[in-house]
């Protein structure tokens, strides 16, 4: 068995630090979300996802060079997206892109798919943002089938025929990386996860709890109509965003100015009433726990827990003691907590990839596994 | 036969002209009912009270809870009133901003009567200029009597309007009433039900 994956997703934004006016140049923000990543696996968090974007103020439109490069110089760290456009790129490179990146990280890959919101992205790319939902479902059909089928023959509404074509590098082993398909809002996305027996992410953090549990809940249902398993069993991931100090009151005070100016949220509603309408916690490691603690309440027990933690220009340094607190004190409790709280039939993390699994038993000696309660069922 | 009538007034002052011609065309509107033998039961609400939150939503793409309830009693609704000062040749801007986080499918044919107050009954005209065009590109079914009221028309006794204002709020209250009789109770789409099964979705429209 393995464990609950946490970890950090960036959404790689370059924005003014609001209390000093200071900008990162884009090779200073790209250079930090590597030290970010690879702060990651020092302190025992499982999972780095890159967003990936194509217009500023965001630096990572190439996450796939990213991940090559966070490969090499990593050992243990699964390394994913939040999200890879399946609209706008063409489902051929992400085949030939992630199989590659499959090699090179011997397996420690997956990814999340997602459409973009960001409506002049799809014309740069020569789609047309009203057809996102058709484009996700056929671009992920061709995808599937490249990684699956060694010779492909296609013909599809938004791309070029295929005839004999063979995507390449073959996913390592044969196996193609475990997919997670995001969406906010979009009940055929959940649909979509659901069919093809896929994990589901929801982003959770800039929206209420009401829409995540209705997605959650939707793809649960299907994820069992379609016989992948009970409802429960569905691969489920969620985000989360959090600011931590010793004292609560002292995050409060230093994350506020942040806050208020935020990209997405910011001039907008108070902390206080951001705080209590999404997932947003600002306090104690302690409060950072409980409030986790409570999102299993009402999407039942899932898989990945990603952060939020480097945004809204936050200095690097505060974003490694964020993590720092993370791995020390918040993720091995929540290991605990949450492994306690799951059934012994709900799965503690996605499908593993045979390559990495190779690697599991090391992990029976992880501290963090200790803590698991032993011989009770659990 | 019961209807729910919701009304919404945008004044900002309190207390408001612009409520009190809402609390009379709803007052109308549930006697017309009553006469076609329709209990309605009536919410008010006041965009002022959300401001915040509907300016939040705007922001943020979502509404707070308890926006969230006002935005569901009125998709739920079988009749709306919708009641506007006129600010600088329109609408007033919290009641447009109230009106942009409607969602796009809230007020498809619903029955709905248009009202509003301004300083001199020059502005009349602004809503069929600017308030009738927005809700009925909103889709919603617009009765044809608008209901202006200006300072002068309040120079009745006390709160009540003058004759020709209390006849145009009967006119249009009789129609609105006509409109909401005509109809099924509204029904409100689930934003998160699943349009089709995937086989359908893989196959394309």
């Amino acid at each position: 068995m393995g464990r609950m994956q946490f970890g950090v997703f960036s959404v790689g934004d370059v924005t003014p630090d609001p209390t000093d006016g200071s900008v990162p140049t884009e090779h200073d923000r790209i250079k930090a979300m590597v030290t970010i990543a690879l702060k990651a696996e020092e302190v025992g968090l499982d999972v780095f996802a890159t967003g990936e974007h194509h217009n500023p103020p965001f630096v990572p439109s190439s996450p796939t060079t990213m991940l090559g490069f966070l490969a090499a110089r990593t050992q243990r760290l699964l390394l994913s997206t939040a999200t890879t456009l399946i609209t706008t790129n063409d489902p051929v490179k992400i085949a030939e892109d992630y199989a590659m990146l499959q090699h090179l990280a011997d397996g420690r890959v997956d990814l999340m798919l997602g459409r973009g919101n960001t409506g002049p992205v799809y014309p740069w790319f020569g789609q047309d943002i009203r057809n996102g939902i058709q484009l996700a479902i056929e671009n992920y059909a061709l995808l599937r089938r490249l990684w699956r089928e060694d010779v492909v023959d296609w013909k599809g509404r938004f791309r070029t025929p295929l005839q004999s074509f063979t995507s390449a590098p073959r996913p390592l082993d044969g196996v193609p990386p475990f997919v997670w398909h995001g969406s906010i809002r979009s009940p055929e996305i959940a649909e979509q996860a659901a069919y093809y027996g896929d994990g589901f992410f929801a982003n959770h953090i800039f929206w209420p709890r009401e829409h995540t549990q209705r997605m959650v809940g939707l793809y649960r249902e299907r994820f069992e109509h379609y016989g992948h398993g009970d409802a429960d069993q569905a691969i489920v991931g969620l985000g989360g965003q959090v600011f931590m100090r010793r004292n609560s009151q002292d995050a409060i005070a230093e994350f506020r100015p942040y806050f208020d100016v935020a990209p997405v949220y910011g001039h907008g509603p108070s902390l206080e009433e951001f705080t209590e309408q999404t997932p947003l916690t600002v306090g104690s490691p302690q409060q950072v726990i409980d409030r986790t603690l409570t999102f299993r309440e009402y999407v039942g027990d899932y898989q990945r827990q990603l952060f939020l933690v480097d945004h809204a220009g936050l200095p690097l340094t505060t974003v490694l003691e964020q993590m720092d607190m993370l791995g020390e004190e918040v993720v091995p409790v929540l290991r605990k907590e949450f492994a306690a709280l799951r059934p012994p039939h709900v799965p503690d993390d996605p499908p593993p990839h045979p390559a990495v699994k190779a690697l599991r038993p090391a992990d029976a000696l992880r501290p963090a596994d200790a803590l698991r309660p032993a011989e009770t069922g659990r | 036969m019961t209807r729910r009538l919701v009304v919404v007034s945008a004044g900002l002052s309190q207390p408001s002209s612009t409520r009190l011609l809402a609390d009379q065309l709803a007052a109308a509107t549930r006697a017309e009912l009553g006469r076609l033998a329709i209990d309605a039961g009536t919410r008010v609400i006041e965009a002022r009270e959300h401001a915040h939150d509907i300016m939040n939503n705007l922001l943020t793409s979502f509404a707070s809870a308890g926006l969230r309830e006002v935005l569901d009693a009125v998709a739920g609704a079988d009749g709306l009133i919708a009641v506007t000062p006129i600010f600088n040749a329109s609408y007033s801007g919290l009641f447009k901003s109230f009106a942009d986080t409607l969602g796009n499918t809230s007020l498809v044919d619903k029955p709905v009567l248009i009202a509003a107050t301004g300083g001199t009954a020059r502005h009349s005209l602004a809503l069929e200029h600017a308030v009738r065009p927005l809700f009925v590109y909103l889709g919603a079914a617009v009765v044809p009597t608008s209901v202006f009221a200006a300072p002068e028309d309040w120079a009745g006794s006390g709160d009540t309007a003058d004759k020709a204002l209390r006849e145009r709020i009967q006119r249009a209250a009789r129609e609105l009433a006509v409109q909401m009789n005509h109809r099924e109770p509204a029904t409100v789409a689930d934003p998160f039900a699943l349009p089709a099964p995937f086989e359908d979705l893989l196959t394309g429209p």
